[in-house]
C-alpha cells in the first residue's frame, strides 16, 4: 500500500512525543498517521489506498492541515502535496541518502517562521499618477517625437513610447517600495524573497523566514510602512511552515 | 494583533495554502516516484488539482478584486 508524506521532522527529544503526537491525529481520508525514523529524523506518512484521491482540492487543504497540525509541535521540513512512496523501506533509504541535507534544513528553519506580505495596487491609476507627477518628463517625448511628425507611424511610436515610460516608471516605484520594505524589515534579521509584479494588482508578493518571537516585530514594522504608503494594500498572511524556505531536491 | 495589517481572510488564506502546499515544500524526485506508482499518473494527478485551483480562479474572476487572484 502506497503512503503519502506529510513533512520531515527534527526528533529533538526521541520520537515519543512525536508518537504521542500522532496517536491523537488523523491524516488524509481519516488514515491514521505514523512516523518512520532514521536516526533524529522521521518522516510523518499515512497509508492511502487510491491515488486517485490527489486529484481533490479537499484533500490538499487536508493535506496542508496535518502539516500546520504538526508544525505548531515540531521543526519541520513540509513536503508538498503528492509526495508519495510505496513502503517503509524506501522511505527510510530517502532519509539516509538526504540525512545532512535535511538535518541542515532543518536547522535553518528551527524556531522559525514563514509569513507571506503582498502589496496590492491598481496598477493603471497608479500609472495615472505616476504620470502626473513626472510630466515634465514625459514633455521631453513630446519633443523627441516631434522629429517623427511626418511618418505616418508617429502615433504608433508616441503611444509604445509612452507605455514603455510608464512601465518604467511603475517598475521604478515597486522598487522603491520593496527597498522601503527590505530597510524597515533590516532589524529583524529576516531572509526574505521578492516578487515584483505578479499580477496587474499584485504589485511585490514576498515571503519572510524569521525568529518566532519576532512575530509581532514584524506586524509592527509592515504596519509601519503600511502608513507611508496609504494607496496600496498591504496584506499579510502567516504564520506558515517554511514552505518557501527549504532548498533540498530529496534524491 | 492589527486586524488592518493581519487580513484573516478566510479566502486568502485558502488560496495562499493551496499555492504553497502545491508549488512550495520538498518535492520527491527521480527513481522514488517512479518505484511506487507510475510518475505519469502522479504528475497527472497533481496537474489535475492544479487546473481545479485555476478553474476555481476563473470563475472568481468575474467579481475579481485584487485580493481574488493572489494564485496567478
Amino acid at each position: 500500500m502506497e503512503m503519502i508524506i506529510y513533512s520531515i521532522i527534527a526528533l529533538k527529544t526521541g520520537p515519543g512525543q512525536l508518537n504521542t503526537v500522532l496517536n491523537g491525529m488523523k491524516g488524509v481520508s481519516g488514515n491514521g498517521l505514523y512516523a518512520v525514523t532514521f536516526n533524529e529524523i522521521a518522516a510523518v506518512v499515512s497509508d492511502i489506498g487510491n491515488i486517485d484521491f490527489i486529484t481533490d482540492k479537499s484533500v490538499a487543504i487536508e493535506y496542508a492541515g496535518v502539516i500546520e497540525a504538526l508544525y505548531q509541535q515540531f521543526t519541520l521540513i513540509p513536503m508538498r502535496f503528492g509526495s508519495i512512496m510505496g513502503s517503509t523501506c524506501p522511505i527510510i533509504r530517502m532519509l539516509e541518502r538526504n540525512y545532512s541535507e535535511i538535518q541542515k534544513n532543518l536547522q535553518k528553519v528551527d524556531n522559525k517562521f514563514e509569513f507571506g506580505l503582498k502589496v496590492i495596487c491598481n496598477s493603471e491609476t497608479l500609472k495615472t499618477e505616476l504620470q502626473s507627477i513626472t510630466a515634465k518628463d514625459t514633455s521631453t517625448v513630446t519633443i523627441t517625437s516631434s522629429e517623427t511628425k511626418n511618418s505616418i507611424y508617429r502615433d504608433y511610436v508616441n503611444k509604445k513610447l509612452q507605455e514603455h515610460r510608464l512601465e518604467d516608471l511603475l517598475l521604478g516605484y515597486v522598487d522603491s517600495v520593496i527597498t522601503d520594505i527590505t530597510r524597515n524589515l533590516d532589524r529583524l534579521n529576516a531572509i526574505n524573497k521578492f516578487k515584483r509584479m505578479l499580477t496587474a494588482s499584485i504589485m511585490v508578493d514576498s515571503v519572510f523566514l524569521l525568529d518566532k518571537w519576532r512575530k509581532d516585530d514584524l506586524i509592527e514594522a509592515v504596519g509601519d510602512i503600511q502608513d507611508h504608503y496609504p494607496r496600496l494594500k498591504f496584506v499579510m498572511t502567516g504564520p506558515w511552515p517554511p514552505y518557501n524556505f527549504v532548498e533540498i531536491t530529496i534524491k | 494583533m492589527d486586524y488592518n495589517v493581519i487580513d484573516q481572510s478566510k479566502e486568502i488564506t485558502i488560496l495562499e495554502l493551496l499555492d504553497r502546499v502545491l508549488n512550495k515544500g520538498v518535492i520527491l524526485t527521480g527513481d522514488i516516484v517512479i518505484s511506487v506508482a507510475d510518475i505519469d499518473l502522479v504528475y497527472l494527478g497533481v496537474k489535475l488539482m492544479l487546473s481545479s485551483v485555476e478553474t476555481m480562479e476563473q470563475l472568481k474572476a468575474g467579481k475579481a478584486t485584487g485580493v481574488d487572484r493572489l494564485i496567478s
